[in-house]
């Protein structure tokens, strides 16, 4: 094989490694939407906003704060998570998965004789039970919550960088035909939004 | 505060302790000597335990410099109240220990070579010192970080914060060596040969239930006096705090409680199987079952969700299981050793009992009639009133 042709192979092998990598990238890229937000850099302003909207009649608003906002989520109506009740029903399964495999490791497959006690013997087991119960808690409770907030997510669009240091948003999606674009925007500056920005999100 | 109906919870009282002495003498009077001084014991322990607990709920907030928590301190502060009569109950119970306590039977004493062996530390002038200088202790810190409180209502320095900070830490260092030493001398020592190096941590754990059990029961008693008043300063979050508190012990209990037993299982020494042998021989074992099930698997389940936490009903419910198995589990501590075979209970643990409530209610009452039931100058008031528990 010539130089020229070695030098085009090694590159093809980095293109398409590249390529693979966009694949990636792209199947990993959050699901976007146009929406409209107002920017605040007052929490107080940005609160009594979201009550003012409220009133006119609008739903489906969402929030992005650098910090938690006390009261927020009476107002947007969020409901509780669900992650509570996955972390519930592993940590029982763990339980009993724990209960089952001491019972099977040290009374079924393999009996031994420790201490003179009983081949099952709970109290001995419980510190492993209650770790197992623990352990598949934990670990599921993890796995609900990348799951909930679709963590990996490679290249998030950014409405505005200043939302993770001091600025509070509102949004709304604008797939909802019903919101004209411009009397949103209207009405975002009409209850004190200091911007709006329109983009991907 | 003017407590509503104050006049008819002082006649109660009255009648309650009326009750409780006439049980007392008569079961004195019918020969059941041992056996009253096991139930005065019982009650004494108990409500020592709950006062104590309010000196060291609020020492913690103070040592935390917690914010949440100004708003119910008062209602520990009033817990407190008790601590000065129960120092003049331990005068007839230092009585009682004679028939309580082998180790204090000289005749005893010179026949067992164990109890000989512990005679330079089980002996009564040495009790009697320590007793001292445990109560002395925890009066001198309650009424000090009490009467920083009641100053602070008065002209609001900030200085008040700051000083009981200082005496919060010294008096948590304090309550943890004193209130071991307390539970060894007064309850493990009722089996002299008998010993368990955990024993002050699960009487810790006691304590630790039913003081957030008592608080919850004494804040939901004052919004009943007037709930378009107090609404503001105590509500759901506040609950929810204490409801996980009472959560968190309840667990820390059953750890406790458990770790004693598998490690005393485990060893498997006959010195120190003798404890668990007793209670979980006959009625006894229904007793233990009961702990188990009653202190911990229930009000575990049941404190899981949100909503019980932040609901007073249910809430209420939890604290009065918890306070009712919180005097079940000392009950069972203490009773085997007047009876290994059977657990005994009737009028004379019932009366006795009802004359050491009396004179508990009478104190806190009377406390929280002389002052304000919630902190009025205090720095971080504005952030316990706006506390609020996000999801």
């Amino acid at each position: 094989m010539s130089k020229a042709a070695e030098k085009k192979n090694k590159q093809s092998i980095v293109n398409r490694f590249v390529d693979l990598l966009l694949q990636v990238k792209e199947s990993l890229a959050p699901e976007t939407e146009p929406v409209l937000a107002g920017i605040w850099s007052d929490e107080k302003s940005f609160l009594s906003a979201i009550k003012e909207l409220k009133q006119k009649g609008y739903k489906k608003i969402s929030a992005i704060t650098p910090c938690p906002v006390h009261g927020l989520e009476d107002l947007l109506e969020i409901k509780r998570s669900w992650i509570p009740w996955v972390t519930f029903v592993f940590g029982s399964a763990g339980c009993l998965f724990g209960l089952w495999f001491t019972w099977w490791t040290s009374a079924v497959d393999w009996p031994l004789i420790i201490g003179g006690k009983p081949f099952w013997s709970l109290p001995a087991f419980i510190p492993v039970i209650f770790e197992c119960t623990i352990l598949l808690g934990a670990l599921s409770s993890v796995a609900a919550l990348f799951y909930a907030c679709k963590i990996p997510s490679v290249d998030p669009p950014v409405l505005d960088k200043d939302l993770t240091s001091h600025k509070f948003a509102l949004y709304f999606s604008l797939k909802d035909k019903k919101l004209s674009t411009e009397e949103l925007e209207k009405e975002l500056l009409a209850v004190g939004a200091e911007k709006v920005i329109q983009s991907d999100f | 505060m003017a407590i509503k109906n104050y006049e008819q919870t002082r006649t109660f009282s009255t009648v309650l302790i009326f009750i409780g002495i006439v049980a007392f003498t008569v079961a004195l009077f019918l020969g059941f000597q041992e056996r009253v001084w096991h139930a005065y014991l019982l009650s004494y322990f108990y409500f020592v335990l709950i006062a104590l607990g309010g000196v060291f709920f609020m020492s913690i907030q103070h040592a935390t410099n917690a914010g949440w928590s100004v708003s119910v301190r008062r209602l520990s502060e009033a817990l407190t109240a008790y601590l000065p009569v129960a120092c003049i109950l331990t005068l007839p119970l230092i009585y009682g220990a004679f028939s309580l306590y082998d180790w204090l039977d000289a005749e005893k004493v010179a026949k067992d070579h164990l109890l000989v062996h512990k005679a330079p530390y089980l002996n009564l002038p040495f009790f009697l010192i320590r007793l001292g200088i445990f109560l002395g202790g925890w009066i001198f810190f309650a009424r000090k970080l009490v009467s920083f409180s009641l100053k602070q209502d008065q002209d609001g320095d900030t200085i008040w914060t700051k000083k009981s900070v200082k005496y919060s830490v010294i008096f948590l260092l304090f309550f943890a060596l004193s209130l071991s030493l307390f539970s060894v001398d007064l309850l493990m020592s009722l089996d002299a040969h008998w010993f368990s190096t955990i024993f002050g941590v699960y009487v810790f754990a006691g304590l630790f239930q039913s003081v957030f059990a008592a608080l919850i029961l004494l804040s939901a008693w004052l919004l009943k006096q007037d709930k378009e008043k107090y609404k503001t300063w105590i509500n759901e979050n506040h609950l929810h705090d204490m409801g996980k508190f009472l959560f968190a012990a309840t667990v820390f209990w059953a750890y406790i409680a458990f770790s004693q037993y598998m490690l005393i299982w485990y060893a498997n020494l006959p010195e120190e199987t003798t404890f668990f042998l007793y209670r979980s021989k006959g009625a006894w074992a229904f007793v233990s079952i009961s702990l188990i099930v009653f202190k911990f698997i229930l009000p575990f389940l049941f404190l899981l969700p949100r909503w019980v936490k932040r609901n007073w009903k249910t809430m209420i419910f939890a604290s009065c299981l918890i306070l009712f198995m919180q005097f079940v589990d000392l009950y069972w501590l203490i009773y085997p050793h007047f009876d290994s075979y059977f657990p005994h209970f009737s009028w004379v643990e019932v009366g006795v009992f009802l004359a050491f409530f009396g004179v508990f209610v009478r104190s806190v009452f009377s406390f929280l009639q002389k002052h304000s039931p919630v902190p009025l100058k205090d720095p971080r008031m504005k952030e316990s009133l706006s506390h609020h528990v996000t999801y």
